[in-house]
């Protein structure tokens, strides 16, 4: 197995280093991490490797890039305090619209990706999105306000709490 | 309590080559079981059966195997895929000769299947730019990968394990395996031209691509590319001198790769771990079983019929040994069935007046040349056709076998002529 691996790398680094690309290559390990919690799935992928870098991922319920690393103890608390908050979140009767909004917010993203790398937008157009991006984020602080803060296992990494 | 052993081991033997045969379960992991099931049956103790693996051989890959390791790490097979793919200004024929060549000379220098192992993912990269389908570059680079394995004592297993137990050198090899093997590769490029006359075009703008890709960046440390080609050219002088100075195989190649890891720095566990232990592992468990059989003098028995059959007369027995090793190895894992042939020569070497020399230049011939006879015949055949799929393109059974089979017989034909003329 570990040839056919080496040798489909080799095939990537000569492509990517003809595109300009400077390539590192080293060993290491995939990890995948399952939980399973009230029917609801929870799924990481991180990787470990000889340079101490652990690039930690969520998968489910929507993918979304969570940290590098420095150290292996990290990853596991990382995991373990966004599994603690997903195990308050599942309690809550909203769960399933919540994980609704972040997949559509997820879906979104993309498509604005999509937009901009496909199509000549123009400024105006442009401009008016960003007008609905500050609602949006207008809303996310207003309902901050007016909601009971119920996780104290961190700091939120996003939200200001001092407000 | 003899003949007990005698049919102990003969099942044991029969029944692990059965299965190794089946591919059902790993080669490695069949051959070790096998071997220590010889241990438990008390066919031979624990010091006879290390006794009877071939440090020599085990030794020569290890070795190699490190020097080659740390070479792919300088990109210089990228280099030199690039650089030939623009000296041929992307006309694909002319690429096919040029890594022909390249994986000719470089399968001679090292093992067939890491030269493969280097060769095919550069291969791609190229026949992707050309937008081309691979199967028409990497059949003759696998053809020509167990054509120039055949050459020298290093290039491919079978030879290493000839080598060391009928004590021959890398210049023997040289001097009696490689005029055949010019001829052959010359024959077998001139028939693949006719194969793929006219059925090889590109567009202009896929040549044009090749041309503006750039050789010198495939490069990644151009230090270490500086010691590991000094390493392996000291290395490669000292196979063709090892026995002048009294030297084993094994010394020559596991002194390069000790002074390579020393002078590249790279940490020796990241070149360690790229070892093939499992090859390793099977030829240890290899030595084990036949050297069992060898315990119980089923190999001298063998040895008795053979030339019994042959009436002891060496033309029959170089030519039956060469054809019955190339179909065999066509269809067949070439290590063990060499590994067992080696002790049966010796036997017949020992209970004839004939000169075995032949012999071996027929099993080396025979084993390496068969085992481009189908796509299982050798391990590098088996990782090319692993790669074609993984990359989208399937090569059948029967698509290889319509190309291969007959390359092989009509290699092992000159091959013939060629122990006629000069040995027999």
């Amino acid at each position: 197995m570990r040839k056919y691996v080496n040798a489909e790398a080799m095939q990537h680094a000569m492509k990517l280093l003809q595109l300009g690309a400077k390539v590192q290559q080293f060993n290491g390990k995939m990890c995948y991490v399952e939980f399973e919690i009230d029917g609801h799935k929870l799924e990481y992928a991180y990787n470990i490797n000889g340079k101490n870098q652990y690039f930690l991922e969520r998968i489910k319920p929507y993918p979304l890039p969570l940290k590098a690393f420095e150290s292996e103890k990290d990853v596991v608390e990382i995991i373990k305090i966004d599994m603690e908050q997903y195990k308050n979140a599942i309690k809550s009767k909203n769960i399933d619209q919540f994980i609704e909004i972040s997949s559509e917010m997820n879906i979104v993203l993309r498509k604005f990706e999509d937009l901009f790398l496909y199509y000549n937008i123009s400024k105006e157009k442009a401009d008016k999105m960003k007008e609905h991006i500050f609602k949006v984020e207008e809303i996310i602080d207003e309902i901050q306000k007016d909601s009971k803060r119920v996780n104290f296992l961190k700091e939120p990494d996003n939200l200001k709490t001092d407000i | 309590m003899e003949e007990n052993h005698v049919i102990i081991a003969v099942s044991i033997f029969i029944a692990t080559y059965g299965i190794i045969i089946s591919e059902k379960i790993h080669r490695t992991s069949v051959a070790m079981f096998g071997a220590v099931i010889m241990l438990m049956f008390h066919v031979l103790n624990q010091e006879a059966a290390i006794d009877h693996i071939d440090f020599n051989t085990i030794g020569l890959l290890i070795g190699m195997m490190i020097i080659v390791g740390i070479t792919r790490r300088t990109g210089v097979f990228e280099y030199m895929a690039i650089k030939s793919a623009k000296i041929a200004k992307g006309d694909p024929w002319k690429i096919i000769v040029l890594f022909s060549i390249i994986t000719a000379v470089a399968s001679a220098l090292l093992d067939n299947v890491t030269t493969i192992l280097l060769i095919v993912p550069v291969t791609l990269v190229i026949t992707d730019t050309l937008e081309m389908n691979p199967i028409a570059f990497l059949i003759p680079e696998v053809l020509v990968a167990n054509i120039g394995g055949t050459a020298t004592l290093i290039g491919d297993p079978p030879n290493i394990m000839i080598g060391s137990a009928a004590k021959l050198g890398f210049m023997d090899f040289i001097v009696n395996l490689l005029p055949v093997v010019v001829i052959i590769f010359i024959v077998t490029m001139f028939i693949l031209k006719i194969l793929y006359k006219d059925s090889l075009s590109t567009t202009e703008e896929a040549k044009l691509k090749i041309l503006s890709m750039n050789e010198k960046i495939a490069i990644k440390n151009e230090l270490l590319l500086k010691k590991s080609l000094s390493v392996l050219f000291i290395t490669i002088l000292g196979f063709a001198f090892h026995e002048s100075f009294g030297f084993e195989s094994a010394t020559v190649a596991l002194t390069g790769a000790a002074i390579l890891l020393l002078i590249s720095k790279v940490e020796p566990e990241e070149i360690f771990v790229e070892i093939e232990w499992t090859t390793i592992f099977f030829f240890m468990a290899l030595f084990i079983l036949v050297g069992s059989l060898e315990e119980v003098g089923v190999i001298e028995t063998l040895a008795e019929k053979m030339v019994d059959l042959t009436k002891g007369n060496l033309f029959v027995t170089a030519m039956l040994i060469l054809w019955v090793s190339a179909i065999a190895s066509a269809f067949l894992d070439n290590i063990p069935f060499v590994a067992t042939m080696i002790p049966l020569v010796k036997g017949i070497g020992a209970m004839s007046t004939m000169s075995i020399m032949p012999l071996w230049w027929a099993l080396a011939l025979g084993a390496c040349l068969g085992g481009n006879g189908s796509i299982v015949g050798a391990t590098a055949n088996v990782v090319v056709s692993g790669m074609l799929e993984k990359h989208g393109n399937r090569i059948s059974f029967i698509d290889y076998l319509k190309i291969g089979f007959p390359m092989m017989i009509v290699s092992v034909a000159i091959a013939s002529v060629y122990l006629i003329v000069f040995y027999l």
